[in-house]
């Protein structure tokens, strides 16, 4: 219970729980879109505006915001332009991000080398007051956004071509839901890491789709379960001095396997009362 | 008024044409059928009167007003709704009440009536009792039966349908067109519905579009055969 004592720990507890809140709406929509691999490459992407901004010698995060959502909105039109493969635009992109962030590491003359780490991995010691308030917003923004335009979104989601016919606005509803993943991303990134950012995004989601039938129950379970696998995941950082991000992600893994099995004999055991009767 | 206005339309994939001279127009209590052979570019009609594709000719006019001088809806049930995404998270009755979306309710709950008009819909298409399972979990009928309670649910003034009876079998068939036909003559609806049984359908439409390939072109082209106006059995 120590842990709580700390300024750091309490802060950590309630970055948790307010991205325990917004992944799993964010992770679904980037499932559901085929867009799994986009909060990776917007994490590498992240980066590069890390790095510009300990360059420029301003607060990376803004540097970070400001990059993260040109970018976003790039990556829609690469998307509309490969439609039939639009992974290329992730893997241009997840490229081009790692190079550029390199290249103005390399600038910057090897001082922002402890920063960059932190950003790679991680850390819970960091968070600042500021990136709570920070998160308080977002997680304000999306859950009034998700509350207003869930209904638009779910048609979105579920076909393009019927979102379209019924005259919804597909294409900027796509630029905005980028541009939010990607300041979604370039916030939490320094709590979490670049690494493993995308990760924390879509395991709640990824899980909670294997367990729950419907729309709303998705997103509600994988509240539950990202809201399980960040707290433990923070003790077990805490407990062990592992990376948060790693220890988050390992958790949610695990979560994601148990959850794998217990559906597997689920369906096993329904099978053998199905062949009884 | 005219709620689709098709006038000299060409449609090439690059430079290969693919449709050319196509004029007709759809309104209120018109049921088209549109018919052709395999490939012959029926879906690729479709997708230029949604807006899905632009023309590279010619005009196509969608209209934004119905009859009553409201916001047009329009319900379109795609050919490929037997393969949508089947691990999307969703119930038979969400999907289907997403189609009452549409009915000004894209912000607001849905009502006692939008309710009703959802279950009408599911029974209708014989899928009530399955409303609360898995989209992913049902046949590829199954699929088609939902697609099609959902374009009922959201009760548009214009129909468009692509093969919208794959995979059903003969009185389920019937019962649709009968559907169909009561909706375009007591409720005042237009549908333009590409079919291969325009056997079956000819005594339930009351014009008939056959596209048939161009003569003389080097180009797997198509065009418009005429616009037959059918004789229509009495409703």
């Amino acid at each position: 219970m120590e842990m709580f004592l700390y300024g750091f720990m309490q802060r950590a507890f309630q970055a948790s729980i307010l991205i325990s809140l917004i992944a799993p709406i964010l992770g679904l929509f980037l499932i559901l879109r085929r867009q799994s691999l986009m909060a990776d490459t917007l994490s590498h992407i992240s980066l590069a505006g890390v790095a510009l901004g300990l360059l420029m010698g301003v607060n990376p995060t803004w540097t970070n915001i400001l990059v993260v959502a040109v970018i976003a909105i790039l990556l829609e039109f690469l998307r509309q332009m490969y439609r039939t493969y639009s992974e290329i635009s992730v893997a241009i992109l997840m490229s081009a991000g790692m190079a550029l962030a390199l290249v103005l590491m390399g600038l910057n003359d090897g001082g922002a080398t402890l920063s960059m780490t932190q950003f790679l991995f991680g850390s819970i010691v960091t968070i600042s007051e500021q990136q709570i308030w920070m998160l308080i917003a977002l997680t304000a923004i999306i859950g009034v956004l998700y509350f207003i335009f869930r209904k638009p979104m779910y048609i979105l989601t579920f076909d393009e071509e019927t979102a379209f016919t019924a005259g919804l606005p597909i294409k900027m509803m796509s630029i905005l839901f980028n541009v939010l993943t990607g300041v979604t991303i370039a916030i939490i990134m320094p709590i979490v890491g670049a690494l493993l950012v995308s990760a924390i995004i879509i395991l709640p989601a990824a899980i909670s789709l294997r367990l729950s039938k419907s729309f709303m129950g998705v997103i509600f379970l994988g509240m539950v379960i990202a809201l399980a696998g960040m707290l433990s995941g923070l003790v077990a950082s805490y407990e062990l001095g592992t990376p948060p991000g790693a220890s988050i992600t390992l958790i949610l893994m695990i979560i994601f396997a148990a959850a794998t099995l217990l559906k597997f004999l689920w369906r096993q055991v329904r099978l053998g009362r199905l062949k009884r009767t | 008024m005219h709620y689709i206005e098709v006038e000299n339309l060409a449609f090439h994939y690059k430079e290969e044409p693919v449709l050319e001279n196509i004029s007709f127009v759809v309104g209120p209590k018109d049921f088209v059928m549109l018919t052709g052979e395999n490939g012959a570019a029926k879906t690729t009609l479709l997708r230029n009167i949604l807006g899905l594709l632009k023309p590279s000719k010619g005009r196509v006019q969608l209209s934004k007003k119905n009859q009553y001088g409201e916001k047009l809806v329009v319900g379109y049930v795609s050919q490929q709704i037997a393969s949508f995404n089947a691990g999307f998270p969703s119930t038979v009755l969400e999907l289907v009440q997403s189609g009452r979306y549409q009915r000004g309710k894209w912000f607001k709950r849905l009502d006692q009536a939008d309710k009703e008009h959802v279950r009408r819909s599911l029974e209708s298409v014989g899928m009530w009792d399955m409303r609360h399972k898995k989209i992913g979990e049902l046949s590829g009928g199954q699929k088609q039966r939902i697609s099609i309670a959902r374009v009922f649910a959201t009760d548009p003034d214009l129909f468009i349908l692509d093969e919208p009876t794959t995979g059903m079998d003969v009185h389920s068939r019937e019962e649709f067109y009968q559907l169909l036909r009561h909706n375009c003559l007591e409720h005042g609806k237009g549908i333009l519905m590409v079919t291969h049984d325009h056997e079956e359908i000819r005594h339930y439409a009351n014009k008939h579009i056959e596209l048939v390939r161009k003569e003389g072109s080097p180009w797997r082209c198509f065009s418009m055969d005429s616009c037959k106006e059918l004789s229509k059995l009495p409703s």
